[in-house]
């Protein structure tokens, strides 16, 4: 138990220290915010009304406490372009983010727990080719230009695929909707598929080689134990703190490389949306974007800690003799 | 997919280099001059004619009437086509196979273009229609002519251009290919260089000093991990400005962390050594330990990491470009790669402004955790396993 | 168990093992010849190298692939060694169980000892949970591992409770065989000869078949029926302790018995 509030004290301490980081970055720059975004002919008083409209007028400490009132309350302020709460904004574009992480997620870590396995188990064979592979791949092609090939492929040369957005001009209605939905989330999510599953499997592998090689493993079956229960119940299972640990680290950055996918297949996300902030210097809008990751950051470490706890017995023994 | 493995990986960097160092020099396209846009490579389509001219001048001396050149044309109708000169008096003719158009009647200079409709009017042509199709109908033979005294030269541009064509702007995209180079290379060393020295630094002071400098760094380290790479690679990027050693410098800011926890892992194991507890015993300074015993210990894999890191700079440089957060004047894969998704270039089937830098990129990633490797095996083969789970395969992927 | 007028026999014959991964093959075991009755101790002694663990782990087929075998052994009459994977795993632990090194962690770390033992007993005889947890009392109290070890994660044990619980796993079935590599090395002199006298006892007891593997020669020959002295992958020396330790015929048998006489004189 003290463990856990231990962990849970550090992540609060990184999420405070992001927060404070996240309001003085947007201060940083040179000017205020509003020459940004102001047209530079604009009165005196239309500034000055503007930015008592943001609060700018204010001291910067007070500054801070509305801001942080603001983040934790999840409103976030309102958006420099459009004055509306940015909440509002970002909670239309939450569920195509949604859709479109979840099922790459789950796909890409069920194809690369699966291939991973195999691989380890039947070294030199075709399918540890395909894993060393997909490896080098993740590691090494920019998902943008894997995405446009894909685009390039599927949607222009041979058009099974729609070529941007997630749904249809005009939308279909009904069951109808829901497949179009589908149809045109089909190749994103294959893409992230294809480029996220060769470095999990690359690492389950490795992993599963080492694990397979460990004298446990020899014993258990020395015991004549099902070959089936020896990899999963005893390789695999030794293995899956650090499984467990890697898919939720990933997982910040999966949410972050979200900008680009949702660039490319041109699909109104949340991370589009922190790039048309960004683009339109609208530093509410982009804080907010920008706290969200962080603190979605700071939770997968948790949980991965957390986790970590639950799985391994020599970690839970240690938590609980405290 | 190329497979580069030591001696070879070697070489291929040596030869990017040099490209990007030379290159320029080397390739086609002067500033300024312009292709028709998304021309094909020129070897690639032998139907179309990359680029024709056909000059006619009239000469007082010999006193004829009408002057003329001929050309052949077997090809599809050009992209473009544009006729400059001179008329002092008399007419300029275009004879087709089929008819003949007067291109101009009044004395003055010439500069038509076939896309500018009020010449698309004169010759009695409709203004959506293409007057390059129109002035080239068929295949067979072609005149110019001036009736009169004048000079005039035509301009045909087919759809074909240098060894990988053009892009949107008809800019020729083994130029800006080969000026990408630069880019990637000098934003994946210089980053990732920076990035090691900080990290090594800050690795050893925690790891040496411990205490409350210890715990002061390795809290930043958990701060800056925390925080999604791309999300704020973008927002400084917009914040401080586009250029590229901002990028340089935030990229370096961001990628640190890493080395600095292995460096003070191996410090801490090196700390309690032997070898260092004897050196101490023996009178040594803390700093003669650190700069001459415990720096050249992990310099190797200091070495190696560098190595290892740049394929993350130079994507996580092509990721900004490609959001159109870099430098537009600066050509860079990523950016190439963010104009041929902005303008289109798959729509029209340009595969030659995505394939190359979009390879460039995975090729230059490829050899350089090629060479990491093969540092790395050269540094302490047990420190470097400790330090990345994941190095052994992907040496084996590469072979 | 049997019926057999003869005793049932652990019989390896002409038996070669080469290890071909790599670049060159290197032959560990070389036309080795032994026999282990029901109710005898074998003993295999030999230095670090020699091949003895290469051996044992031979038996049950649990050397890595690209291993070549040569020549047979045959357990209860029938012939194992060409068993394919899935039969011979039938004879793994059922007739022919293994006792590790004390220095291998043999035990898988996120299951507890009594896991350990009910995982084989429900593989092997299908036992239930209930019959699993009283086998599983049993067994502590025949290898005097105290009952609390059994809930305990492999961690969590000493030596001597890790080699104790090793030997409870491989009893659980009540195999004919035991193949115990090292079984004292890494523990303590006391707890060292604690636990050879439990597994000695038990063999005897309960009438199984041993063969015991180790460097250490006067151990081997206190305990065994017959022994084995192993050098380079051959047996140099094969037959009853007293015989071997007293007339060794290979020099490096002699230069063995040597070495002890002059230990135990020096002191």
């Amino acid at each position: 138990m003290k463990t856990f509030l231990k962990r849970a004290g550090g992540a609060l301490a990184v999420l405070a220290a992001v927060l404070v980081l996240n309001f003085f970055l947007f201060r940083i720059m040179p000017g205020d915010p509003l020459t940004a975004i102001v047209d530079p002919r604009f009165s005196p008083e239309a500034k000055a009304a503007l930015a008592s409209q943001w609060g700018l007028d204010r001291p910067i400490s007070e500054q801070f406490l509305v801001y942080v009132r603001e983040m934790l309350s999840f409103r976030f302020g309102l958006s420099m372009m459009t004055g509306a709460p940015v909440w509002d904004e970002l909670k239309n574009r939450v569920p195509n983010t949604v859709a479109l992480l979840l099922p790459s997620l789950v796909f890409s870590t069920l194809l690369g727990l699966w291939l991973g396995i195999k691989a380890a188990l039947r070294r030199g064979s075709l399918v540890e080719r395909i894993v060393l592979l997909g490896g080098a791949v993740s590691f090494s092609f920019p998902s943008f230009f894997v995405q446009l090939l894909l685009l390039m492929c599927f949607s222009y040369a041979f058009p099974l695929f729609p070529l941007r957005g997630t749904s249809s001009v005009p939308p279909p209605e009904g069951f109808a909707a829901a497949l179009d939905y589908v149809w045109h989330l089909a190749l994103p999510v294959f893409s992230l598929t294809i480029l996220g599953f060769g470095g999990f499997a690359l690492y389950i592998r490795n992993m599963m080689v080492k694990a397979l090689g460990e004298d446990y493993v020899t014993m258990a079956r020395a015991r004549g134990l099902a070959p089936r229960r020896v990899v999963w119940n005893h390789a695999f299972r030794s293995i899956l703190p650090p499984v467990l640990t890697i898919v939720l680290m990933s997982l910040p950055g999966i949410v972050g490389g979200a900008v680009i996918t949702e660039t490319v297949f041109s699909m109104n996300g949340v991370g589009r949306f922190l790039l048309e902030a960004t683009n339109s210097h609208d530093y509410p809008a982009a804080s907010a974007a920008f706290f969200l990751l962080a603190l979605l950051t700071v939770i997968c470490n948790l949980i991965a800690d957390i986790c970590y706890v639950i799985v391994d017995p020599r970690v839970r023994r240690e938590a609980a003799h405290e | 997919m190329s497979k580069p493995r030591g001696g070879f990986s070697a070489a291929v960097l040596s030869l990017l280099a040099l490209l990007a160092i030379f290159g320029p020099n080397v390739f086609g396209l002067k500033d300024g001059e312009m292709a028709p846009p998304y021309s094909k490579p020129s070897w690639m389509d032998k139907s179309i004619v990359s680029a024709e001219t056909l000059t006619v001048k009239s000469d007082a001396s010999r006193g004829d009437v009408s002057y003329s050149e001929n050309i052949r044309w077997n090809y599809a109708p050009p992209k473009r086509v544009s006729f400059t000169g001179r008329l002092d008096f008399g007419r300029i003719e275009w004879v087709t196979p089929n008819r003949a158009f007067v291109l101009s009647d009044k004395p003055g200079e010439i500069d038509l273009d076939a896309r500018d409709i009020p010449f698309k009017r004169a010759m009695g042509a409709d203004p959506f229609d293409d007057m390059a199709s129109v002035l080239f109908p068929v295949s067979g033979d072609y005149s110019l002519r001036v009736v009169g005294q004048g000079e005039i030269s035509m301009r045909a541009e087919g759809g074909r251009w240098g060894l990988l064509g053009t892009d949107h702007r008809g800019r020729d995209t083994a130029t800006l290919f080969v000026r990408g180079i630069r880019v990637s290379l000098m934003v994946g060393i210089a980053a990732t260089f920076i990035a090691a020295v900080l990290g090594m630094s800050l690795g050893l002071i925690s790891g040496y000093a411990g205490g409350i400098v210890d715990s002061l760094i390795m809290r930043i380290v958990d701060v800056l991990m925390s925080i999604p790479t791309l999300p704020i690679l973008m927002v400084l990027s917009s914040v401080w400005g586009k250029g590229l050693w901002n990028l340089i410098a935030v990229l370096s800011i961001f990628s640190w962390m890493g080395t600095a926890r292995t460096v003070r892992a191996i410090t801490l194991s090196l700390r309690d050594a032997p070898w260092v507890e004897g050196l101490r015993a023996l009178g040594a300074k803390r700093n003669y330990i650190v700069f001459r015993h415990l720096l050249p210990e992990t310099l190797p894999l200091l070495l190696a990491n560098i190595a290892l890191g740049v394929p993350g700079a130079i994507l996580a440089e092509a990721g900004i470009s490609f959001l159109g957060l870099s430098d537009p004047r600066l050509p860079s894969w990523g950016r190439m790669l963010h104009e041929a998704h902005a303008y289109g270039a798959f729509t029209t089937g340009a595969w030659w402004t995505i394939l190359p830098p979009g390879l460039g990129i995975a090729v230059i990633c490829l050899v350089f955790m090629d060479i990491g490797r093969k540092l790395e095996e050269r540094a302490d083969p047990r420190l470097a396993a400790a330090a990345r789970p994941d190095a052994e395969s992907v040496k084996e992927a590469l072979e | 168990m049997s019926e057999n007028p003869r005793p049932v026999s652990l019989d390896i014959e002409d038996w070669s093992v080469t290890y071909a991964g790599g670049k060159k093959q290197v032959r560990a075991v070389k036309n080795c010849s032994l026999s282990v009755a029901r109710g005898k101790i074998a003993g295999l002694v030999g230095e670090s190298g020699s091949g003895k663990s290469t051996l044992l782990m031979s038996v049950p087929k649990l050397l890595p692939a690209g291993t070549v075998t040569g020549g047979r052994i045959r357990c209860a009459g029938q012939e194992i060694s060409s068993l394919g994977e899935d039969a011979i795993n039938l004879w793994r632990w059922r007739r022919i169980a293994l006792v590790p090194q004390g220095a291998m962690n043999s035990f898988t770390p996120h299951l507890t000892i009594e896991r350990h033992i009910s995982e084989v007993l429900n593989r092997h005889l299908g036992s239930s949970k209930k019959e699993c947890a009283e086998k599983a009392a049993e067994l502590a109290a025949m290898t005097g591992l105290e009952k609390g070890a059994l809930h305990r994660y492999p961690h969590e044990l000493s030596g001597g409770q890790k080699q104790r619980a090793a030997l409870s796993v491989a009893l659980a079935c009540e195999p004919d065989f035991l193949l115990a590599d090292e079984p004292t090395t890494a523990l303590d002199v006391i707890t060292q000869k604690d636990v050879l006298e439990t597994i000695v006892s038990l063999v005897r007891e309960r009438g199984m078949g041993l063969l015991l593997v180790t460097h250490d020669l006067p151990l081997a020959a206190a305990v065994s029926d017959s022994l084995v002295v192993m050098k380079d992958g051959e047996f140099v020396e094969h037959g009853p302790p007293r015989e071997v330790s007293r007339s060794p015929r290979h020099p490096y048998t002699k230069k063995l018995v040597a070495a002890i006489i002059d230990m135990e004189s020096g002191t």
